[in-house]
């Protein structure tokens, strides 16, 4: 029963991982340096921020984001379950799919050809390859785990596969449209149903994607990387079945005092607040399981991103909650704190945890050491800097947005037009722009130091070992 | 002697750790000759520069807060700046246990009240009230005293350097969500009727 395991096509995610990540954050700062300084728009449609905007979450959250949980679940479900992957064919058509969607992705976006829905802009034709690609990754997936030859599935696995499936199903649903021609369609749900469809799509795109997926990450390679068991096993599978569950329901804190009813509203609000609980138990695990590997922290600079990568969790998990509360949300929504809210989580705990877990599998995918760990640290403290800068950034711009678009003089007229506001933002703006540059300029530092790593050096194949139990 | 510690933390901050480390302050004593005084600087500030400095948006004409809501603000302000140096201090008694360091409870009030001295000192820039401009001196000042408390954790807490980095990040991860709380809670109370008054 011995072999290998199918390290092709975890190799190909992880190098396209820092492709896409390169790419996706460049779109980013460039619409960052468009929002501070207009001309950059250079009245060009396809260059325009409304045009590059779907491309930079595109990118980021399903070419960079989607290509980090691929080369990571398959990686771990075949290392965890000691069996190679099932059928290296249909692994390869994930590969493949999952490009040409993003290919397809970058080419429409910026001809103008949208659906209009955040993070679920592609047209139908290209919904339907996404629906074929993750059926096949479900396929890959799903059956690997059930040729597994260790009894037991660990828990990472249980994330990876929720958030395959509950992907699926948000996918499937929130893309029901009537198609009127090759590249336009029409929703089949309407008015307040469709937005509701489409937070609910949008708020478990956050919390599966986003959050177990990566949450499955974390479970593999916090332990692996710190050379110890997690914390709480127990834990970890109570707070799993609590965040399934509560997520699906905090989709409304994003139609807060729309049309949507109000009692939807305050349930989407106390589900978003209970989150709290489970999304801590995850952030206590991987701190505690960190605790105990101290003495690495001299010499493996990787801990440190995945340290800060739970922390950030913590912190976006707790102000997410905040946020969500009606009140607060009277001030903060539709101005840039949440901008800022959304980027502690996307740097601070998706990509950071994403770094982390590359260092880890690129050199051993390429049977390579890493060419320099300073390098790495490095790396850490020009993305740390720059999510600092973004984040207290958008946090003040957010507020002073929120504080000035709600201010009336006495006579009940605005004190302020909304182009003052705009004009006020400008150096917040342009700290933000730092700081998004700080974090790309990041990113290119681990992709050279890869690259270095793993230059000339033949893939790796690594044989599957003999259950222990 | 808290004005020397503070500016010993600026010039040679290693030593100075050390120094208070040995000193062994009561918690009375590190509160009233150095939270209670520095604290007062961004608190009067804050009063002076939003009541008479103003900040103008765009063209518009200087933004000033009424006296009377200033003053409130600035009281509020300075006991939260206090209550949060007995929170951090409560943070870091309560997790350092984890952490290997067996320190009293003074040991962790003068690591908080003291790394938080930049903070205080930097609160001046309040006098002129212009957020972007606060906002860029603020974050190297942040940044230092960042620094100056992964320098004193361990110092502090005699535990080793790599232990201390990872128990300086769990304080600051209870202080960034005690930040966001306070955020939250700001907005709540500006929300029910507790909001500055401005006059133009």
């Amino acid at each position: 029963m011995s072999g290998t395991y199918n390290y092709t096509v975890v190799r190909q995610f992880a190098v396209m991982t820092i492709v896409w990540g390169l790419v996706g954050m460049l779109v980013g700062v460039v619409i960052a340096a468009q929002l501070t300084w207009p001309v950059l728009n250079f009245d060009v449609p396809w260059l325009s921020y409304g045009r590059l905007r779907p491309l930079h979450t595109n990118a980021v959250i399903f070419a960079f984001g989607g290509s980090a949980l691929f080369a990571t679940s398959y990686y771990v479900v075949q290392r965890t379950c000691h069996v190679r992957l099932f059928c290296d064919r249909l692994a390869a058509f994930t590969f493949w799919g999952w490009q040409a969607v993003i290919v397809l992705a970058a080419v429409t976006l910026p001809l103008g050809i949208t659906q209009g829905k955040e993070y679920a802009e592609l047209e139908w034709p290209i919904d339907l390859l996404i629906a074929v690609v993750w059926i096949a990754y479900a396929v890959v997936f799903i059956g690997t785990i059930a040729r597994r030859r260790v009894r037991h599935i660990y828990v990472a696995n249980w994330f990876f596969a929720a958030f395959i499936l509950a992907v699926a199903l948000l996918h499937v649903v929130n893309s029901a449209v009537i198609p009127v021609g090759l590249w336009k369609s029409y929703p089949l749900y309407a008015g307040v149903q469709d937005a509701m469809v489409q937070w609910w799509y949008g708020h478990n795109a956050v919390g599966f994607f986003l959050t177990a997926g990566f949450l499955g990450i974390m479970y593999y390679f916090v332990p692996k990387q710190a050379g110890r068991p997690i914390y709480s096993y127990r834990l970890s599978v109570v707070h799993f079945w609590s965040l399934v569950f509560t997520y699906m329901w905090a989709g409304p804190h994003h139609l807060h005092y729309t049309a949507l009813p109000d009692w939807a509203q305050s349930l989407g609000m106390v589900m978003s607040v209970i989150l709290l609980a489970p999304s801590w138990g995850g952030m206590i695990n991987g701190i505690m399981t960190l605790s105990g590997a101290w003495e690495k922290l001299r010499t493996d600079p990787v801990l440190r991103f995945l340290i800060v990568s739970v922390s950030f969790y913590g912190m976006s998990t707790f102000e997410g909650p905040m946020m969500s509360i009606k009140t607060v949300n009277a001030l903060s929504h539709y101005t840039d704190w949440t901008i800022g809210h959304v980027h502690s989580g996307a740097l601070g705990w998706v990509a950071f945890v994403s770094i982390g877990a590359m260092y880890y599998l690129v050199p051993r995918l390429f049977g390579r050491e890493l060419h320099s760990l300073k390098l790495v640290e490095v790396h850490f403290w020009i993305s740390t800097v720059g999510i600092v800068l973004y984040i207290t950034s958008m946090w003040v711009a957010g507020i002073m947005q929120g504080l000035m678009w709600r201010a009336v003089n006495d006579d009940g007229t605005l004190t302020y037009s909304f182009i003052e506001s705009v004009e006020a933002m400008h150096p917040f703006y342009i700290i933000r722009f730092l700081g998004g540059a700080l974090f790309l300029a990041g990113m290119a530092v681990m992709a050279w130091n890869l690259w270095k790593s793993v230059r000339g050096a033949r893939t790796s194949e690594a044989a599957i070992p003999a259950p222990a139990h | 002697m808290s004005l020397r510690h503070a500016v010993g933390l600026l010039s040679r901050p290693k030593a100075e750790w050390g120094a208070i480390r040995e000193r062994r302050y009561a918690v009375a004593r590190s509160f009233v000759t150095h939270t209670a005084v520095l604290a007062l600087i961004p608190a009067i500030a804050g009063y002076v520069g939003t009541t008479r400095t103003g900040w103008r948006i765009g063209a518009g004409a200087a933004v000033r807060l009424t006296e009377e809501s200033a003053s409130r603000i600035a009281i509020l302000s300075y006991l939260a700046m206090l209550a949060a140096t007995f929170a951090v201090a409560w943070a870091i008694h309560w997790m350092s246990r984890t952490y290997g360091a067996r320190q009293p409870y003074g040991q962790c009030y003068a690591l908080a009240t003291w790394t938080a001295t930049p903070l205080f000192l930097v609160g001046v820039v309040q006098l002129q009230p212009i957020l972007w401009m606060n906002l860029l001196v603020g974050l190297p000042v942040l940044a230092y005293t960042v620094y100056l408390f992964y320098l004193g954790v361990p110092l502090m807490m005699e535990i080793p350097e790599e232990r201390g980095f990872l128990f300086s990040s769990a304080v600051l991860a209870f202080g960034l969500v005690a930040l966001v709380a306070l955020l939250a809670l700001t907005v709540l109370l500006w929300s029910s009727g507790f909001g500055p008054s401005f006059t133009y």
